[in-house]
């Protein structure tokens, strides 16, 4: 058998590959050969991680570890990063999610951008993402994961402002730049700290030492698991960092499906799955992740509820969903946390993608109260559709969705860090989760047809969806009923500190259950029996400022805008023309005053050259004799 | 003279043997093409020469000449530089009318003058490497005869040579006057047995060689000639002057003052500290508001001698290699700047050269690999990491700090951040979009002819030294350690 711990570079290195030679020749290969080198070299990477998935498997390593050394970066001083990757059973199941859903998104995108002029840079961008994201996920070293991060911060910029003509996109690129940024700053800030005090970045050994040197509750430790925590919120569109991921819906299709609902916004979950033993050190900030999971869940539940733009419904439906995550995060249920972003990488993807289709059938149209009737119009769309709703719903006993909400409302209850609070939490966002994702199928797809849909998917855009939407049923069984999926993670994390145990975990089952169903017919109740319920809320006094107030994502931007920007914009105004400026200024007319002087020397007159010389002699001797 | 002798000086020998029979096949066949290809053949087995002579060093040879690793390496340095030149220069005259045959035996001799001066170990080799070297360049500059400015820029440098050469010889008289000897280390000996009180007149001297010195190197305030020259020189002799006569007149300063260890005479020590300070300001002051590219390289050139300046004032190894390794990247970077305006040049019918920064308004949209070049080496003239330039910089700093002359460092920072401005400048020009115009604009050089073969040639050889010194400069480096830094042993 191939030794796999030396394959794992394949991984990154085939996306890496695709983008270099799309970048480079990308403008004068045919629309066919630009597509297979974008999927290709995906889905190649997708073969080296099914490969080392099972072989990874089939045959557990050591220590539960691969470890591909590829070379030192620099070594300066005891500082030597080294460019090395790490398969262990958490970034087996990130590296199998990322580039399965990330090679059927390729496919998708194959049709979905067939008519767009930047076809070559479209799939240029997207491996270069695909890359960044596998070394992220690959990285031994925090530095390395750094870098990865970057990548694919540079990437979701890159093609959230796609279609950069339209300065809107442009604007909501730079947002999500810069919010993200805000989040990047304290990861980095982080960074210096575990160094300067732990002395590597290596993961392992720093965790290792993290244990070894830092009593739990330390301030350091404290200090460390916040400032990380302020990357994961960011990157993952968590309080109070969410503002970025509606607008970023901007980017075309299959960009919000893999980099802003599947792959790049589970950055932060991984990060502290990865790093568990820093928040497990620090509990007050481990406390706080499940917190501002369990308060993102509910906070962009209810701004799901109302909006009207398709996707911007299931942006906050991912922001939703990853704070479920980071409730199972807060509560040391790290396995859950992981099984949620898999199964949520499934229905959210085929969501997207769904969103997609009846989009561009619909002339990019966004607006769900323009569609309606789409039922008979696009059946596999409708189907598919139907299936990811039902699953994002957690529809009991069928569905994915289910079988990993349910483990991390049933932790959330029984861990010892838990609490009926955060359980209660979580419920009732399960009840808001499928509540909106059905008013979201009944607008779209039943009522009368507003819009009349024109053509039919074709091959590559259909086969990826029915594909995903297998996935998300069949998904959750990798768990239940045989505990397959926490039994492979088990070497890679504690198990979850149970306080009552004993309480059934059944009863909570089918609590959770007839929650989600209810929530479901009450959005048929209300979306499509008799909307005028619906109406007379929304427009009642009380009912359309809660209304208003939820469609702006409970106002932050504009909060956001009035404590930071606004403020900062001023003092930038203030200070532009400040004493400080002068100094420069002062170096600019000094020197321009110098030479105009210095430029009258150089007459082009020999004798006067003679002159220089002759002076110059003088000056010389002058020194060496009085010296 | 024994075999052996004759063998370790084959390398100064054979470009002087190559200049005689180049004429002699002149006066037979005038085929620019045989000229040129006779003269790189000489120049490369010059070079492969200096493999022959390896294993004897270092040597003795007469009291004139000593041949060690440290001139076996800036042979090798001017020899590479002399064939890009010749490369250059016959894309350049190719376009030209009249003959061009005599340029390649002036280029041969004036490369043997550089040979001469980097194995140089007497005042009396000294003098004449200088003059083979100097009067060759006199007619090269002034080759172009119906070019009004080549001509003038070759009176000015012929009176302006002399007068700094009148200088130089009665420094050299005043030296050898007080220790009655003319031969470098034995003047280290002496003068080390002199008390400082008595040494006045070889004071003298010596501030009277660095005047002649500081003439050849452009150094303020000796400086003028250079910005005239450089224009109206042809810009493959402007990068002549720029490399291998600059390069040589500095080995020499090194070996000299190596030997005769400056550090013991605190008054010569400010005198180059001056130097330095007023070459790197001025030169760079100078530049700032200049519209014409070959004058800006010329004020640029007077500010990269003043920073090589400041690793020799740090004296011991790092400077050397310091030192050594600043030229061999300013070579290349220079190399690549005339190389650009003369493959630009080679348009005109015995017209200007293309220096007038507008011609290279908005080059970057109709030429782009030109303009990318030219920016390569604008960043690599300017310290930009990455590049050849940077990491000469650095290891000069790095040498200054070394001997801690943190004055000159702070000159060095203050003067490259204003360069920065007129490098940018031009980069900014470069890529400046021009608006559509009348089809008039073909005329411009920018939009000439095609590439020849040879100026295409060497500056791709050129682009890429440039950046692999700036991102691998191991290689170089042990070369340098092996060889030039062998002097003070």
């Amino acid at each position: 058998m191939i030794a796999m711990n030396d394959m794992l570079w394949i991984m990154p290195a085939a996306p890496f590959a695709g983008f270099l030679v799309l970048a480079l020749a990308g403008s004068r290969l045919p629309r066919k050969w630009i597509a297979a080198v974008g999927a290709g070299s995906v889905g190649l990477s997708m073969f080296a991680a099914l490969f080392a998935g099972c072989s990874f498997m089939s045959a557990p390593p050591g220590m539960h570890a691969y470890v591909q050394v590829l070379r030192t970066w620099i070594d300066v001083a005891g500082f030597s990063p080294k460019i090395a990757f790490y398969l262990d059973p958490l970034s087996v199941i990130m590296v199998l999610v990322m580039t399965v859903v990330g090679f059927l998104i390729h496919l998708y995108s194959a049709g979905f951008m067939r008519d767009d002029e930047g076809y070559a840079r479209f799939f240029a961008y997207m491996n270069l993402f695909v890359g960044s994201m596998l070394t992220l996920v690959l990285a031994e070293d925090l530095l390395l994961l750094y870098l990865g991060w970057e990548g694919v911060g540079l990437c979701s910029y890159l093609l959230i402002g796609f279609w950069y003509k339209d300065e809107v996109n442009g604007y909501a690129a730079r947002k999500a730049f810069v919010v993200t940024r805000v989040g990047d700053t304290a990861f980095a800030i982080g960074l210096f700290l575990l160094y300067s005090n732990l002395g590597t970045l290596q993961i392992q050994e720093l965790m290792y030492r993290a244990g070894q040197q830092w009593a739990p509750g330390s301030v350091l430790a404290v200090a460390a698991a916040a400032l990380l925590l302020g990357g994961a919120v960011g990157k993952s569109a968590q309080l109070p960092l969410q503002t970025w991921l509606p607008d970023a819906m901007a980017g075309p299709t299959p960009v919000s499906a893999l980099i802003h609902a599947a792959t790049m916004v589970t950055a932060g979950v991984y990060l502290i799955a990865r790093t568990h033993v820093l928040f497990t050190l620090a509990p007050a900030v481990q406390a706080a992740v499940a917190v501002i999971g369990a308060a993102t869940l509910l906070l962009a539940g209810f701004s799901a509820l109302v909006q009207s733009d398709l996707k911007r419904v299931l942006a906050y439906s991912t922001i939703s969903q990853i704070g479920y995550m980071f409730l199972a995060l807060g509560v040391g249920a790290w396995s859950a946390a992981i099984f949620h972003f898999m199964t949520h990488a499934f229905f959210k993807a085929l969501l997207f993608l769904g969103a997609g289709m009846v989009i561009i059938s619909l002339h990019e149209e966004h607006n769900m109260f323009k569609m309606g009737g789409l039922r008979t119009q696009l059946p596999l769309v409708y189907r598919t559709f139907v299936i990811g709703a039902l699953s994002l719903s957690a529809l009991p006993l069928l569905t994915a969705g289910f079988y990993s909400k349910d483990l991390i409302l049933w932790e959330v209850w029984s861990s010892k860090s838990g609490g009926p609070l955060l359980w209660a939490a979580g419920l009732a966002g399960a009840l808001l989760t499928s509540l909106y994702s059905f008013r979201m199928v009944f607008i779209t797809f039943f009522g009368e047809a507003k819009t009349k849909a024109g053509g039919k998917p074709g091959m590559s855009m259909s086969v990826p969806v029915v594909i995903l939407a297998v996935l998300s049923v069949a998904g959750g069984f990798v768990e239940v009923p045989v505990h397959f999926f926490t039994g492979f993670l088990a070497p890679a994390f504690p198990p979850v500190q149970s306080a009552n145990k004993a309480a059934g975990e059944i009863i909570l089952q089918i609590i959770a259950g007839i929650v989600s169903v209810s929530g479901i017919v009450l959005a048929w109740f209300l979306f499509l029996r008799s909307p005028h319920y619906d109406k007379t809320l929304s427009q009642s006094g009380f009912g359309s400022l809660v209304h208003r107030l939820w469609f702006a994502g409970w106002g932050f931007d504009r909060l956001y805008d009035v404590l930071i920007i606004k403020p900062f914009l001023w003092a930038a105004k203030v200070n532009r023309d400040d004493f400080i400026d002068l100094i420069y200024l002062g170096v600019v007319w000094t020197s321009a005053g110098i030479n105009r002087f210095l430029t009258f020397t150089q007459s082009g007159k020999v004798r006067w050259y003679v002159t220089g010389v002759a002076i110059g002699a003088i000056v010389i001797l002058g020194i060496v004799v009085l010296l | 003279m024994s075999a052996s002798d004759i063998t370790a000086l084959l390398p100064i020998i054979t470009p002087a043997i190559a200049s005689v029979l180049v004429m002699m096949v002149i006066a037979f066949r005038r085929n620019h093409a045989l000229t040129a290809a006779l003269t790189t053949g000489g120049l490369v087995i010059a070079s492969s020469m200096l493999l022959v002579m390896l294993p004897l060093l270092p040597r003795q040879v007469t009291p004139l000449i000593f041949v060690d690793r440290y001139a076996f390496f800036f042979m090798g340095l001017f020899f590479a530089a002399s064939f890009f030149v010749v490369l250059l220069s016959y894309g350049y005259f190719a376009a030209r009318p009249g003959r061009h045959d005599e340029f390649y035996v002036l280029l041969l001799i004036a490369t043997f003058g550089s040979a001469v001066l980097a194995a140089s170990s007497h005042f009396v080799s000294f003098f004449l490497g200088l003059e083979l070297l100097g009067i060759s360049l006199y007619s090269m500059i002034a080759y172009q005869r119906t070019d009004r400015y080549g001509n003038e820029a070759g009176i000015k440098y012929l009176v302006l040579a002399a007068t700094s050469s009148a200088f130089l010889l009665f420094g050299m008289a005043l030296v050898y006057a007080q220790l009655g000897t003319m031969q470098f280390t034995r003047i280290a000996v002496e003068a080390a047995a002199l008390s400082v009180s008595s040494s006045l007149p070889l004071l003298a001297g010596f501030a009277l060689i660095i005047v002649g010195i500081g003439f050849k190197l452009a150094l303020v305030p000796f400086h003028m000639w250079s910005p005239d020259v450089y224009e109206g020189a042809p810009a493959p002799v402007s990068a002549f002057i720029a490399t291998v006569s600059k390069g040589a007149v500095f080995v020499l300063l090194l070996r000299y003052f190596s030997l005769v260890d400056i550090h013991r005479f605190p008054a010569i020590v400010t005198v180059f500290t001056i130097i330095a300070i007023a070459s790197m300001l001025i030169g760079n002051l100078l530049a700032l508001a200049q519209n014409n590219i070959k004058r800006i390289l010329a004020y640029s050139s007077i500010a990269h001698l003043g920073y090589v300046l400041v690793a020799f004032i740090a004296g011991g190894p790092a400077a050397i290699t310091a030192a050594s390794y600043y030229l061999a990247a300013y070579f290349v970077t220079i190399l690549g700047a005339f190389g650009i305006i003369s493959v630009l040049s080679s348009a005109g019918s015995g017209g200007r050269d293309a220096d007038a920064l507008d011609e290279y308004r908005g080059m970057a949209w109709h030429r782009p690999w030109l303009a990318g070049m030219l920016t390569l080496v604008l960043f690599s003239l300017a310290g930009i990491p990455l590049t050849a330039g940077f990491m000469g910089k650095f290891l000069v700093i790095s040498a200054g700090a070394g001997s801690t002359l943190w004055l000159l460092l702070v000159v060095v920072a203050v003067s490259s951040s204003i360069g920065l401005y007129y490098y940018l400048r031009i980069i900014t020009v470069l890529y400046t979009r021009v608006p559509a115009q009348v089809p008039e604009k073909r005329e411009t050089p920018a939009a000439g002819p095609r590439l020849s073969l040879s100026g295409g040639t060497a500056l791709v050889v050129l682009a890429v030294l440039l950046i692999w010194l700036g991102v691998f400069p191991s290689p170089l480096l042990r070369l340098i350690k092996a060889t030039a830094e062998h002097l003070i042993y």
